[in-house]
């Protein structure tokens, strides 16, 4: 009976054991041995040693790759890491229509990466939206102003006069805000009717982002701003998904802890940073383990942007082992498995650093 | 049931006796050109033979595909070869030498010479391009300059453009610069520079390198030449269409999409500029051959298919039907280019440009499309003011130098 047991096990494991075998290991395998040959795709490969190595570190490509995908796994994780579990903690709420907001927030991530990064170059483009709004933002920065200045005013008035009534009012009130706010729009539309204020006229804002900018520190170049826009639209797609993992996490934390917390009398802040953080930290470890290794191999965002901007700017680890493998004719596949090798290992020192120095058992 | 079994066999022999000889090339409105040459001129050719021919068109990236196609001993018999990456197919050893099995005595000598490597013969040339100086008249007229032409220098075009952007002021710009070896490289070659030295190494310290460069550059100084991103275009072709932009370097290419694009700009042609030292112009081949898979098992035909693919009949047909221009070189006499309208004057100058100067393939050498990275990064850093020339050329030879060592 156990045999059979085992012998099923196997059987219902093998498609999966398959797969490894044949696309991990034995191609892992492949990689490591190409990583010290002369391969080229076409020739019979012959053990040369470490020289592919070499050649990737001494090439400036690599050295580039290195750096963009270093600085932007970090930064991509952290925001979408600090930005999945904001909004996590927000949809853990009772709110009416709660399902829709979860519906309309998992979009961006069921929607294909390469639909989303086409609809980013289109955004982001010379003559693209987030020029024409900054445009359109600086033409009616006199009418935006008198509207903040009048909604901070009038706040700030009927505030005081409530307090003055010994009623317990707060700044943010939002019963006078929307009276702050009525009022705001009303005393700019008739500023803007009478002619003493209008919107003014502005060169169109005209930013390339995907040129060859770079944001530095100290001289060295950190992080292009075409990366940066890859890190915007990264974050932007991938903290649904994280989301989701807090919110599984969110829902196992005993409610009782806040309700003591806040006999306590601990804020929302102190319930936020005192209860949920460290009560999701096994949580937060397998979110940012998975986003740095999504982040740090990123590659589909790079390729569909292709030579829409310049390739240093953008390249990637990943795009640079594609790069060399898939070239005219011969190819130094010797040097992209060196560099798919040193990938991998740079991944696994990462996630076992985080491992070491950053616990994953709640306490 | 004798009979039928006869028939079976019959058929089976015939099926047996069909050659097939695939042909790989380009996706976009190749398939239908390529589709009704092999209609109109292979087929009824090769109607006793027994060869079928197809043409399987690689979508996307051709380089790449071919690549994948000939490392699994997929590719077709016949297939398009692309001068700028014949050496990395090369040295796959999967393209067939045609040496002794086709004659190229009809070719321009300088096409053959691009799909040459050691004395062997890799393809035969399709058809091809060259870069003439495209303008627009209207700026021209407006500024009340003389149109470039085929006598100019380097130094007479850089006045004439000068005077030009002085008069039109700053919403126009004299050329369109790109910031890339396969427009700049020609100017190099002009001077008589050449891409690799014996041993196969790329000097971009040579003196008359840096004469190209700080030319090129140089023109970027006032904003007389500039970027195409810097009137939101990707290309040079894509400023002439602004009709902010009066010169443009750009190959007989350039002629359909102005007609598509700009039909309104009155556009001429001249021969690129000569050197004012050499007195040489530079220029680029572009070129696609026709080469033979080398693991093909049907090589006969294969041979019989390229032969009629480069016949006078085919390109009398291509050059007439404004599709490219034909690499024979009796085409020289052919009335279409006694024409006078725009399109086939550019046509004309196009084909004079393939053996007039220092004219040479468009091509990467042995390491690939990488080669010409230091290059154009240090084109782009000087173009966009980010360095001095000396500095980015400084870079450049450091960058090809560890390039060149792998």
């Amino acid at each position: 009976m156990q045999r059979r047991q085992t012998s099923t096990a196997w059987l219902f494991l093998a498609p999966f054991l398959i797969t490894v075998a044949v696309f991990f290991f034995y191609a892992f395998a492949r990689a490591a041995y190409y990583s010290v040959t002369d391969f080229n795709l076409f020739n019979t490969p012959r053990v040369i040693g470490l020289k592919p190595y070499a050649d990737v570190l001494g090439d400036p490509s690599f050295r580039r790759a290195l750096g963009n995908s270093l600085v932007f796994a970090v930064v991509t994780t952290t925001l979408q890491t600090v930005g999945a579990l904001l909004m996590a903690v927000a949809l853990n709420r009772r709110l009416r229509g709660l399902p829709f907001f979860r519906a309309a927030w998992y979009m961006p991530s069921i929607t294909s990466s390469v639909v989303i990064t086409l609809i980013f170059l289109w955004l982001f483009q010379r003559r693209g939206v987030a020029n024409y709004l900054i445009t359109q933002a600086q033409a009616s920065a006199p009418l935006t102003l008198t509207f903040l200045l009048t909604l901070i005013g009038a706040q700030v008035v009927q505030v005081l006069l409530e307090r003055r009534r010994a009623l317990p009012a707060g700044w943010f009130d939002p019963a006078l805000g929307v009276t702050s706010a009525l009022l705001a729009v009303l005393v700019t539309a008739a500023l803007a009717w009478t002619g003493v204020i209008s919107a003014r006229e502005v060169p169109p804002f005209d930013y390339q982002y995907f040129a060859d900018k770079w944001i530095t520190l100290g001289g060295v170049r950190v992080l292009s701003i075409p990366l940066l826009v890859v890190v915007i639209q990264n974050t932007f797609t991938t903290i649904p998904t994280l989301m989701l993992f807090f919110l599984a996490g969110l829902q196992n934390i005993p409610a009782a802890l806040y309700e003591a917390a806040e006999i306590d009398g601990a804020t929302p802040w102190q319930q936020l940073t005192r209860v949920t953080v460290p009560m999701l930290r096994p949580v937060t470890f397998y979110v940012i383990t998975v986003g740095l290794i999504g982040t740090m191999q990123m590659f589909d965002q790079v390729a569909v942007i292709g030579s829409a901007a310049p390739g240093e700017t953008l390249i990637t680890l990943a795009y640079y082992v594609y790069a060399n493998t898939f070239k005219a004719g011969a190819a130094p596949v010797n040097m992209a498995s060196a560099a798919a090798i040193l990938l991998a290992a740079l991944i696994l020192a990462m996630v076992a650093a985080q491992r070491r120095f950053f616990p994953s058992e709640a306490p | 049931m004798k009979k039928c079994l006869l028939l079976a066999c019959a058929l089976l022999a015939t099926a047996h006796a069909q050659t097939t000889v695939k042909i790989n090339g380009y996706g976009g409105t190749d398939p239908a050109v390529v589709g009704d040459l092999i209609n109109r001129f292979v087929k009824p050719a090769l109607a006793k033979d027994k060869i079928t021919v197809v043409y399987e068109p690689l979508q996307g990236d051709y380089n790449k595909s071919l690549t994948t196609l000939l490392a699994a001993g997929t590719a077709g018999d016949v297939f398009y070869l692309p001068a700028e990456t014949l050496d990395g197919f090369v040295a796959t050893g999967k393209v067939m030498p045609l040496n002794g099995l086709v004659n190229t005595s009809p070719f321009i000598k300088s096409l053959n010479t691009a799909f040459t490597r050691n004395g062997r013969l890799y393809g035969v040339a399709k058809d091809f391009n060259t870069l003439t100086l495209v303008y627009n008249k209207d700026l021209f007229d407006e500024a009340g300059v003389k149109y470039p032409d085929n006598t100019d220098t380097w130094a007479t075009l850089q006045t004439k453009l000068t005077t030009l952007k002085q008069k039109l002021g700053p919403d126009y710009a004299g050329i369109c610069l790109q910031p890339n070896w396969d427009r700049f490289g020609a100017f190099a070659f002009a001077t008589g520079w050449t891409q690799f030295d014996s041993k196969g190494k790329t000097n971009l310290a040579d003196p008359r390198f840096a004469e190209a460069f700080n030319f090129y550059t140089g023109l970027a100084r006032n904003k007389v030449g500039i970027q195409p991103s810097e009137v939101s275009e990707g290309w040079t072709g894509g400023c002439l269409k602004t009709g902010k932009v009066a010169v443009g370097i750009e190959g007989n290419w350039v002629v359909n999409f102005l007609r598509d694009n700009a039909p309104n700009l009155k556009f001429g042609t001249a021969l690129m500029p000569k050197n004012t030292k050499t007195a040489k112009r530079g220029n680029f081949l572009y070129t696609v051959g026709w080469a033979i898979n080398s693991g093909t098992k049907n090589r006969a035909a294969a041979l019989k298919v390229l032969n009629i693919l480069t016949s006078p009949q085919v390109q009398q047909y291509v050059l007439e039907q404004g599709l490219a221009i034909p690499s024979r070189t009796a085409l020289t006499n052919n009335a279409y280019f006694k024409k006078t309208d725009p399109g086939a004057v550019n046509s004309r100058l196009v084909f004079d440009g393939a053996d007039d100067g220092n004219v040479r393939a468009f091509t990467f050498g042995p390491q690939g499309t990488d080669w010409s990275k230091p290059i154009n990064e240090a084109l782009a850093a000087v173009l966009s003011g980010q360095k001095s020339a000396a500095d980015a050329l400084k870079k450049a030879q450091a960058d090809m130098n560890a390039f060149q060592s792998r």
